[in-house]
């Protein structure tokens, strides 16, 4: 459903690519992890993906249309995203915000139909987020804010669901239930789930496919373990203090001995 | 329309309607209310009745009203569009801009010599909302390529101190104009909706409902914006264009206010709030006529106590709004989550 065609994406003010040459397909259901360090290009991958920054080169096509040249009303109806921008408004309260997800399929006035206000609702329910409907996002805390934020996202039902560093701000938990939710999610709705984390362990665990980005404009597509055994974990992560043991399927502190 | 905003806007226009109603009857010559219903309705009344009601006093409510209406919907466009909880054509200096490109139009055709002045005294109407839309434009313009830099309380000092400078400006060019013999607009440079003749009515109000119009069309992207500029474009928000029509909007809402009215204060600022509070919402669409009788209200409130029978003329209506609005925006500052971000 998800298809990448010599894809390469970065800035054109920066004069190379981050990344080119990607050919990556997805099928629907595909629950997939982009890992990769600090500026591997996991962020502006997304972003291009999303159609929210044209690519350098070649095509990210969804369901065999390019996602650039969508209308910008059809895109939002079949792509959503929660990103790491943190930008906050005053009187948004958490209702709210879920409802914006529905503005694609609405007519001027926005008033929502009985179609949208179910996908609210499912979306409130599967996220747990009842409880603060009424609240003002900002005093949300993080964990809170970023559960409003996915159930914006799935409100909007999209195809395909981009979601970077999502996990960041909440304790172990709650990003298993929530990498299992959206993994869930994924299957049920036969959506393709793209999720940039830094939680290696997790995602190795939970994704049915890795896109690893070496940080040198490299990177690798596969199943966790055929990445891991590959030693394509370890070429992108190892660094002189700590290094990923395909056996133990984790990190290890590098002592004296072993390095 | 939910069922509670329709209620709260229905409560809001039985306010105004009664306030209306008192401020047409009470002044330096109280009526009796069987007068002025009649002076309003063409029944018999008294031709003293007649001419205080429908000449001096209706003419003064009336643009209350349309200018207060017209501040308060452009101060919900602003706060989105900046997402700014302080933000307001008067508090970042909008109307201050609007004032400087009205003395600007002046004082040259003051020097250019009497045709000009001439020109200028047969179309007021149109040639000074034209003249204080171009300094509303500039001056929203410029805000806004700054706003992408500051922050939210940077924004709002930066606005008041273009204000001071612009007034300044303002004052100097005037008594240029004045010596070389031009119109100067008496008193102007205080609010005031008092100088409203009767025949400016449709001026103030054209643009205003253009602008009006053109607020609601763009209500519904507009509360995508609130989500921020990214978040808007993957809900398929076109956000430069979105943004042309907004500040259209403001200009449209704003300049014949600042040219018929002089720099109303405040209003635009709390009206949005008082609408939120009401609504329940932030969501743009039922904002704006909230947003619009509050602004209504709260002005045309500060001009009753402005003409009040007192024993002597001695309020200005900024003073009025100042006293009530200032309070309201440190309370603004000191309690708003969203301000609260910025420290």
């Amino acid at each position: 459903m998800l298809d990448l065609r010599s894809l390469a994406v970065g800035y054109r003010s920066a004069g190379r690519a981050l990344l080119s040459g990607m050919d990556v397909s997805a099928e629907p259901g595909a629950f997939i992890c982009i890992l990769g360090r600090n500026g591997a290009g996991k962020s502006t991958l997304m972003r291009t993906i999303a159609g929210l920054q044209p690519s350098l080169d070649g095509v990210a096509a969804l369901g065999g249309e390019n996602v650039a040249s969508m209308r910008p009303g059809t895109r939002a109806r079949r792509i959503a995203v929660v990103l790491t921008e943190r930008q906050f408004n005053p009187g948004l309260r958490v209702e709210d915000m879920v409802a914006l997800a529905r503005q694609p399929f609405t007519g001027w006035e926005g008033r929502l139909g009985d179609g949208d206000r179910a996908a609210i609702a499912e979306a409130v329910a599967v996220m747990g987020i009842e409880p603060f409907a009424r609240r003002y996002f900002s005093n949300l805390s993080d964990g809170e804010r970023q559960r409003v934020m996915i159930a914006r996202a799935l409100a909007q039902t999209p195809r395909l669901m981009i979601l970077d560093e999502i996990t960041a701000f909440l304790d172990l938990p709650s990003r298993v239930e929530i990498m299992a939710l959206l993994r869930s999610q994924a299957k049920a709705k036969g959506q393709v789930v793209l999720l940039s984390s830094h939680d290696l362990d997790l995602s190795l665990q939970l994704s049915d496919s890795v896109w690893l980005l070496d940080g040198a404009g490299g990177f690798s597509v596969g199943t966790p373990e055929a990445l891991s055994q590959s030693g394509a974990v370890g070429r992108a992560f190892d660094t002189d203090a700590i290094r990923y043991s395909p056996s133990q399927g984790r990190f290890e502190i590098r002592t004296s001995e072993s390095a | 329309m939910s069922m509670r905003i329709s209620s709260r806007a229905a409560a809001l226009i039985v306010a105004l309607a009664g306030l209306s109603l008192l401020t047409l009857t009470c002044g330096q010559i109280a009526l009796p209310l069987a007068d002025t219903v009649g002076a309003l309705t063409g029944t018999q009344s008294s031709d003293l009745a007649r001419q205080i009601v429908l000449e001096i006093r209706l003419p003064r409510v009336a643009a209350a009203i349309i200018a207060g209406a017209a501040l308060g919907m452009a101060g919900v466009l602003m706060q989105a569009l900046f997402r700014n909880p302080v933000a307001d054509a008067w508090s970042l200096g909008l109307l201050a801009g609007g004032q400087f490109g009205v003395a600007l139009t002046v004082t040259a055709a003051a020097f250019a010599g009497p045709a000009a002045v001439a020109f200028l005294t047969v179309f007021e109407g149109p040639s000074i909302t034209l003249a204080a839309a171009a300094g509303v434009a500039a001056a929203a313009l410029f805000m806004l390529a700054l706003g992408r830099r500051v922050g939210a309380i940077t924004l709002l000092v930066i606005g008041l101190m273009l204000g001071f400078t612009s007034q300044g400006l303002t004052s100097v060019l005037l008594h240029f104009a004045a010596r070389a013999g031009g119109r100067v607009y008496g008193g102007w440079q205080d609010a005031s909706f008092a100088a409203v003749a009767p025949a400016a009515l449709p001026w103030l109000l054209a643009p205003i409902l253009i602008g009006a119009g053109v607020a609601v069309a763009t209500a519904k992207p507009l509360s995508s914006l609130l989500l921020g500029e990214t978040y808007a474009r993957s809900l398929g928000v076109k956000v430069t264009s979105l943004r042309h029509a907004v500040l259209a909007a403001t200009v449209l809402l704003v300049a014949p206010v600042v040219a018929f009215c002089g720099p109303v204060s405040f209003v635009g600022l709390i009206a949005p709030h008082f609408a939120r509070a009401l609504a329940g919402t932030a969501r743009i669409l039922p904002l704006l006529p909230l947003a619009a009788l509050g602004g209504a209200l709260l002005a045309l409130a500060g001009d009753a106590i402005v003409h009040a029978p007192w024993e002597q003329h001695f309020l200005h209506l900024n003073a009025i709004l100042a006293i009530v609005g200032a309070p309201v925006v440190i309370l603004i500052l000191v309690f708003s989550p969203a301000v609260r971000q910025w420290r």
